[in-house]
């Protein structure tokens, strides 16, 4: 799978039976629904958890192409406070971070099932430094 | 067991022929249908024509035009070694004189195939959904199954039939197309010949030939069904036979048939060479005559009636049981062979995937490999990593602790050249192999081959033997020493 930001190969990640699509070169990060899924183990649950990372009504197209189905993702303001966005498939195909916001999402999220994936990412990433 | 596969042969051979004789009949009748007098031995002749000429690319392209349109990728032994210790295992254990070559398609729908012109040239199918699915043993059984239709030369024979109902199904279609464009026509030159005796004879042929049309394609493709049905009772036998364990195989086709995934790429023609049927929901009506395979419930009751034996003998009389009749399913020749084959109980060894978590890690982990990711390990804090062929760095920081990863560029070119090698078959000789390398561990590591090439060897790798991409020597690969 290329990158949704730049284009170049990305590599798998694999931890706890989660994978994760990491590009090496700009430090972007795609989590696809089906590993959502099996993160959260309820298929509910990853809709919600899909439909979470919106804090603000304001959802914008942007450049960026989903892998899966090549349509545009959505912009979605995560941290008005910072000015983060983070991008999503208008059809729930996963979410794309850009290098660093994951750290600064993962500080967002408060429910629950949102509390087991920020762990999970911190565990991966717990080495990245944000610069 | 000559005597076993001449049987088989000579069953088949009859129903080839009527086969045959009804492509024959049906170009002969379309031809004197369509020029009366001498047109008969053309239409002949065209038919004949036809069958020749895709007899012929299907012999020397059949197996390659059907796995490529089943979407077989061939894999070496890193890709799944399990299934290259099974195939092996029963390669032995058939007295097959060349190792099959192995193919994974990749689909989630869990189904296997076996193709090839001779037993020299073959290949066994299975798709990466069946590997996620299914244990040892299981896997085993189905491979076992694949096996036998090699050895009991089926596949071969099943592509020439099929053909032929191709041929016969095609020839029909164009026959009755051509005659809902020109039926006026052709009455109308009827009734300008004048000669009223010969215009009546010919009706009565054009009536007979479209009979026949209608008729001969379902015949035909009800022979057929009928040839493959039978080959899938014996493979079911041989198999168990091969694993002296029937309930492998059975406990594989239950789990097998219990899939709702539907596999897109079959079609047809390609439909009886699976093991399971993997056009799902199709045909269910006609099971008994137009289906391809008989009922799978069936042929698991059969095989778990086996208390006895995995013996031909044991398969016949759990086939009676199960039928509550007297019909023999096997060959004479098979029933003959008395020799007890006792059942194996095996180890319950590596049962499947701890859950559907698992089962689509390692499906999906099948699929990476098929499609030529590298699975590395960081050497820092553990992390698996995949890395995709078109990936070109040489070496990367760990994402999670940073520690330096190599990637083994050297590993990416070998691939291929394995996969080229196992291309050309591997040649099975008295002498087995030209050197020997014991493993240090199971880790990254890299050994010179005696032409000087440097060899790497990745965690994964497990197979016995590995050919050099330099000089084509064939290196036995022994385990580290614990
Ligand atoms: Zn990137
Ligand atoms: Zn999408
Ligand atoms: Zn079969
Ligand atoms: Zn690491």
């Amino acid at each position: 799978m290329d990158c949704v930001n730049c284009r170049e190969p990305m590599i798998v990640l694999e931890v706890d039976q989660v994978e994760i699509d990491y590009c090496l070169e700009c430090g972007g990060i795609w989590l696809d629904s089906g590993e959502l899924g099996i993160l959260l183990d309820d298929d509910d649950i990853v809709a919600e958890f899909l439909e979470k990372p919106v804090m603000t009504n304001h959802v914008r197209e942007s450049e960026r192409l989903c892998p899966e189905c090549e349509k545009n993702l959505n912009e979605l303001l995560v941290d008005p406070d910072n000015g983060i966005y983070i991008d999503r498939c208008a059809d729930r195909h996963g979410l794309f971070f850009d290098r660093g916001e994951l750290k600064q999402v993962i500080g967002l999220f408060r429910t629950e099932t949102s509390k087991k994936v920020a762990s999970l990412l911190k565990d991966i990433f717990r080495g990245d430094k944000i610069d | 067991m000559w005597e076993l596969i001449r049987a088989n042969r000579r069953k088949s051979i009859a129903l080839f022929i009527v086969m045959g004789l009804m492509l024959m009949v049906l170009g002969y009748l379309i031809g004197e249908a369509y020029w009366p007098r001498g047109g008969g031995v053309g239409g002949l002749a065209v038919a004949l024509l036809v069958w020749g000429i895709w007899s012929l690319v299907g012999y020397f392209a059949g197996d390659s035009i059907l796995l490529k349109s089943s979407g077989a990728k061939q894999v070496t032994p890193d890709v799944h070694p399990q299934l290259f210790n099974v195939v092996e295992e029963m390669k032995i254990a058939s007295g097959l004189s060349h190792m099959p070559k192995v193919y994974i398609i990749d689909s989630p729908a869990p189904n296997a195939f076996a193709i090839g012109r001779t037993p020299e040239k073959c290949s066994i199918a299975v798709t990466a959904g069946l590997l996620a699915i299914l244990n040892r043993d299981e896997l085993q059984g189905v491979v076992a199954h694949e096996t036998a239709h090699i050895h009991n030369r089926d596949i071969q024979f099943m592509t020439y039939a099929g053909i032929m109902l191709g041929t016969v199904v095609l020839i029909s279609h164009m026959f009755l197309r051509s005659l809902w464009f020109s039926g006026g026509r052709s009455s109308r030159y009827r009734s300008r010949s004048g000669n009223r005796n010969s215009g009546q004879g010919q009706a009565i042929v054009m009536v007979v030939a479209i009979v026949f049309a209608i008729l001969a394609p379902i015949m035909a493709r009800l022979l057929y069904l009928a040839i493959s049905r039978r080959r899938e009772y014996l493979a079911d036998a041989s198999g168990a036979r091969f694993t002296r364990y029937p309930e492998g195989l059975a406990s594989a086709l239950e789990k097998i048939s219990g899939s709702k995934e539907d596999l897109k790429t079959a079609n047809k023609v390609t439909a009886p060479m699976y093991i399971v049927n993997p056009l799902k929901g199709k045909g269910k009506k006609l099971a008994n005559l137009s289906s391809t395979h008989p009922p799978i419930t069936e042929r698991i009751r059969i095989l778990r009636s086996m208390a006895g034996g995995a013996g031909y003998a044991d398969y016949q009389s759990a086939y009676e049981k199960v039928h509550g009749k007297k019909s023999s399913v096997l060959p004479q020749s098979a029933l003959a062979d008395k020799s007890a084959v006792p059942v194996l109980i095996p180890g319950q060894e590596e049962m499947a995937g701890a859950g559907q978590k698992s089962s689509r890690r390692e499906f999906g982990d099948v699929v990476r490999a098929v499609n030529q990711y590298l699975f590395l390990f960081c050497a820092g804090c553990g992390l698996k990593i995949k890395v995709p062929p078109e990936f070109k760095k040489k070496q990367f920081p760990c994402p999670r602790c940073k520690t330096q990863i190599e990637v083994p560029l050297a590993e990416m070119a070998t691939v291929g050249a394995v996969l080229e090698s196992v291309d050309q078959g591997r040649q099975e000789t008295q002498k087995d192999y030209d050197m020997v390398y014991r493993r240090k561990r199971s880790e990254w590591e890299s050994f010179r081959c005696n032409c000087g090439k440097t060899i790497q060897l990745s965690p994964h790798f497990s197979g016995n033997y590995l050919d050099c991409s330099n000089c084509r020597r064939k290196i036995k690969i022994e385990l580290p020493q614990i």
